[in-house]
């Protein structure tokens, strides 16, 4: 077993660093944050840069740790316009691919991933938005909430029902549909005042009778809930990495703080209960590190471990909260009038997207007895 | 005041938020405490609560004052801190004249900059006295923008300047948004010298604030704990309601305990030691940011973004312990009443 990443790896976390250290500034961040505003320059330079880069998943994976230990809003604005493309690398067919995967890998389009709607998030089988078979189109109806890149994605890998599960199984008759943004009866509502990630765009949708072409549709009818589940079980891991890049990004933050401190002589204030919390924050982080690249391993080789993946994303959700908060209390001042009141507020987002904290905890649970009953 | 005076008080404090604060709280966190709801404030008596009758105040006892501060907090923890920093700050700092008055009828506004008794280690600016002028800049200035300030200057005097300096907003803070969280730029021949022990006056201001500051942390728990066990009950998930599962109900109810028995020793206080009510502090402030924590958490999404006024609270609880406290010197004078000499300084 080998913990080192090989070269090129390396060499891509390099390369984020430099990029966050010329394009992401606390100013900048601040600027965003306050304006709630995507940074659209950004996202264009880092494609430039040539560090967004989904076929290449362990170097995207560090690049988001890094951009987000610079900025959490803006390292996930740069990074998060292809949210859902691996619904069509994965299950879509070869003119989908050619379709819309070409433009969102190369930059010059933007995607979204519709699943939450205003009656639930977790409960996935449980949406209601409908999209009806008519010939050869379907008409979509019903609401989408908390969409990121809602109001400027071009395009959306949305899930509807299809058809009313006659088994009593919910999650039977749900399908994923591939719905561009400007199609008439669609409209788009920016959703502000979010605590954080408020460089990030989030949308309410709304879809009264959008008509779509029934080559549109994703796969197979009916299998939409097990498309976006493999899917969540992929995106996990990267929301682990923002995570530990938030976590890492407030150690990077109270270490300058108490180093600054300690040159000017006052190392006498840095107690052993702040040592320690510092010990605490580095420990969970490396923690959760590990664990996320445990189960980026088995992603990334095609042998997807359910359970470690939630493991990781819960854990390092709940450090990403943890270190922002220990940070804060450790920098006082110092911290809440500099990025570290961001970050904090950045952190919590991490306990709440693409699975709740809950939600993994009972998906590991669900795995676990199944594994203790030999499987049933 | 007795348990059965602090029911009436409680019943008329919320009957008052319900009017003023409660479909406003979301404008007040965006667009700041209009003069109107400190006028009203002060009508009420709530505003200058703790000032003395003779410069207009309500003279209440700490019992009452903690009933307002806590109850106004379940709201918004920003017009909670506008009381105390009226009350317990320029209450305790000023003299009991004309300007008092002005500041508990809402009339004028108060600031302070509690550097350096909060976290002395902060860059703080700049600010002097030299000959009968005052200048420089001083950061960490909370409160109603608009009147006199209070702060140390950097050879420690405790100074009110009444005018001849801004308030630079900085708009988006973590904490108590309704207030305004600002640097002061000073240059002014209008100031007064309070103290020349300003430190020391500072701390004692903050230490003064024990019992106030537990009855602000347990307002912003109350809030966000009622806001969730609303919400539970009619959020549903896999179709049962979000009450129904163990972990939620199970986490709800445990810090509603918690609450629940600060909530009654907050309202025998009159019976508490100053080590007990530091110990309360301690427990509330704690316990506020765990109930916020939980609290966003349960609302999900909805959590997340300020219109479901939950996430003030999340905010407010980590912020009163850095903006309004000194959590690393009340560290010290806990362990000092538990071990009965100076410890846990190393
Ligand atoms: C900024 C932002 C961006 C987002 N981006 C997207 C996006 O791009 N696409 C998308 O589809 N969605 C997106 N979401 C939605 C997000 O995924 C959901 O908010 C999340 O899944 C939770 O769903 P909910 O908000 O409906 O909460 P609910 O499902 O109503 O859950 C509320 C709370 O109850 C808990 N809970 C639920 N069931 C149980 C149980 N059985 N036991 C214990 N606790 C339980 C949950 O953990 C949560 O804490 C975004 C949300 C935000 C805030």
């Amino acid at each position: 077993m080998d913990f080192e990443f090989p070269e090129d790896i390396v060499r891509a976390r390099e390369k984020a660093a430099e990029f966050a250290r010329k394009e992401i500034s606390s100013k900048k961040a601040l600027m965003y944050d306050r304006q709630e505003k995507f940074p659209d320059e950004l996202k264009k330079k880092a494609f430039e840069y040539g560090i967004v880069d989904y076929t290449n998943p362990w170097s995207m994976l560090v690049t988001i740790e890094e951009l987000c230990r610079a900025d959490p809003g803006m390292g996930i604005a740069a990074t998060v316009s292809l949210f859902g493309a691996e619904v069509i690398m994965l299950f879509g067919n070869d003119s989908q691919k050619a379709s819309y995967l070409g433009a969102v890998q190369n930059g010059s389009k933007m995607m979204g991933l519709a699943v939450t709607e205003p009656g639930g998030g977790s409960d996935v089988a449980g949406i209601k938005t409908f999209a009806r078979k008519e010939g050869s189109k379907y008409i979509i109806n019903g609401s989408k909430m908390f969409i990121t890149n809602g109001a400027i994605a071009d395009f959306f890998v949305m899930l509807v029902r299809t058809s009313n599960p006659e088994d009593g199984k919910r999650h039977h008759g749900l399908s994923t549909l591939i719905v561009p943004g400007n199609l008439p009866g669609f409209s788009r509502t920016k959703i502000t005042g979010k605590l954080g990630v408020r460089a990030t765009n989030t949308a309410e949708l709304v879809l009264n009778n959008v008509e779509v072409p029934a080559d549109n549709l994703i796969g197979e009818e009916g299998k939409g809930f097990y498309y976006i589940m493999t899917f969540f079980n992929i995106s996990r891991a990267y929301v682990a990495a923002q995570a530990i890049g938030i976590a890492q990004g407030a150690l990077d933050r109270v270490l300058e703080y108490l180093s600054e401190l300690q040159s000017k002589g006052a190392s006498s204030s840095i107690t052993e209960e702040i040592q320690m919390a510092a010990s605490d924050i580095a420990t969970r982080i490396e923690a959760s590190r590990l664990l996320t690249y445990k189960a980026a391993s088995y992603l990334f080789q095609f042998k997807p471990n359910p359970t470690i993946t939630s493991m990781s994303k819960a854990y390092a959700a709940e450090t990403a909260v943890f270190a922002t908060e220990k940070a804060l209390e450790i920098t006082g001042y110092s911290g809440i009038n500099g990025d570290l009141e961001r970050f904090f507020r950045d952190a919590k987002i991490m306990e709440i997207w693409e699975g709740t904290s809950e939600i993994e905890k009972l998906i590991i649970w669900r795995n676990l007895i199944r594994e203790a009953r030999g499987g049933n | 005041m007795s348990i059965e005076e602090q029911d009436i008080l409680r019943s008329a404090v919320i009957e008052f938020a319900e009017k003023n604060i409660a479909n406003s709280a979301v404008s007040i966190e965006r667009a700041g405490i209009t003069d109107d709801l400190a006028a009203a404030l002060a009508a009420q008596g709530f505003l200058g609560a703790a000032l003395p009758a003779e410069v207009g105040g309500a003279g209440i006892d700490r019992q009452g004052y903690a009933v307002i501060l806590k109850e106004l907090a379940a709201y918004s923890p920003s017009v909670s801190a506008l009381v105390l920093i009226t009350g317990s700050v320029a209450g305790k700092l000023l003299k009991k004249d004309g300007l008092l008055g002005k500041i508990a009828t809402g009339e004028e506004a108060f600031a302070v900059s509690l550097w350096p008794a909060t976290d002395g280690s902060g860059d703080a600016g700049e600010l002097k006295i030299s000959g009968n002028r005052i200048t420089g800049t001083r950061r960490y200035v909370i409160g109603r923008p608009g009147g006199c300030m209070a702060a140390v200057t950097d050879d420690g005097k405790l100074v009110l300047v009444k005018s001849g300096f801004t308030l630079s907003d900085e708009d988006h803070h973590l904490s108590f948004r309704g207030l305004s969280y600002s640097v002061a730029t000073v240059e002014s021949g209008d100031y007064e010298v309070i103290s020349s022990n300003g430190k020391e006056t500072m701390e004692s201001i903050l230490s003064g604030m024990d019992l106030e500051i537990a009855a602000i942390a347990l307002g912003i728990a109350r809030g966000a704990l009622a806001k969730t066990v609303d919400y539970t009950k009619v959020r549903k998930t896999f179709e049962k309601p979000l009450k129904d599962y163990s972990t939620v109900a199970n986490n709800i109810s445990r810090l509603m305990s918690e609450l629940r028995v600060a909530e009654v020793a907050l309202q025998a206080s009159g019976d508490l030691n100053e080590t007990e009510i530091l110990m309360l502090k301690t427990h509330s402030t704690d316990l506020a940011k765990r109930a916020t924590k939980y609290s966003l958490q349960y609302h999900g999404g909805y959590g997340y973004i300020e219109d479901f006024g939950v996430e003030k609270f999340y905010r407010d609880a980590v912020g009163l312990t850095i903006l309004l406290e000194n959590q690393a010197a009340d560290g010290m004078r806990l362990s000092k009443e538990v071990f009965g000499e100076k410890s846990g300084y190393l």
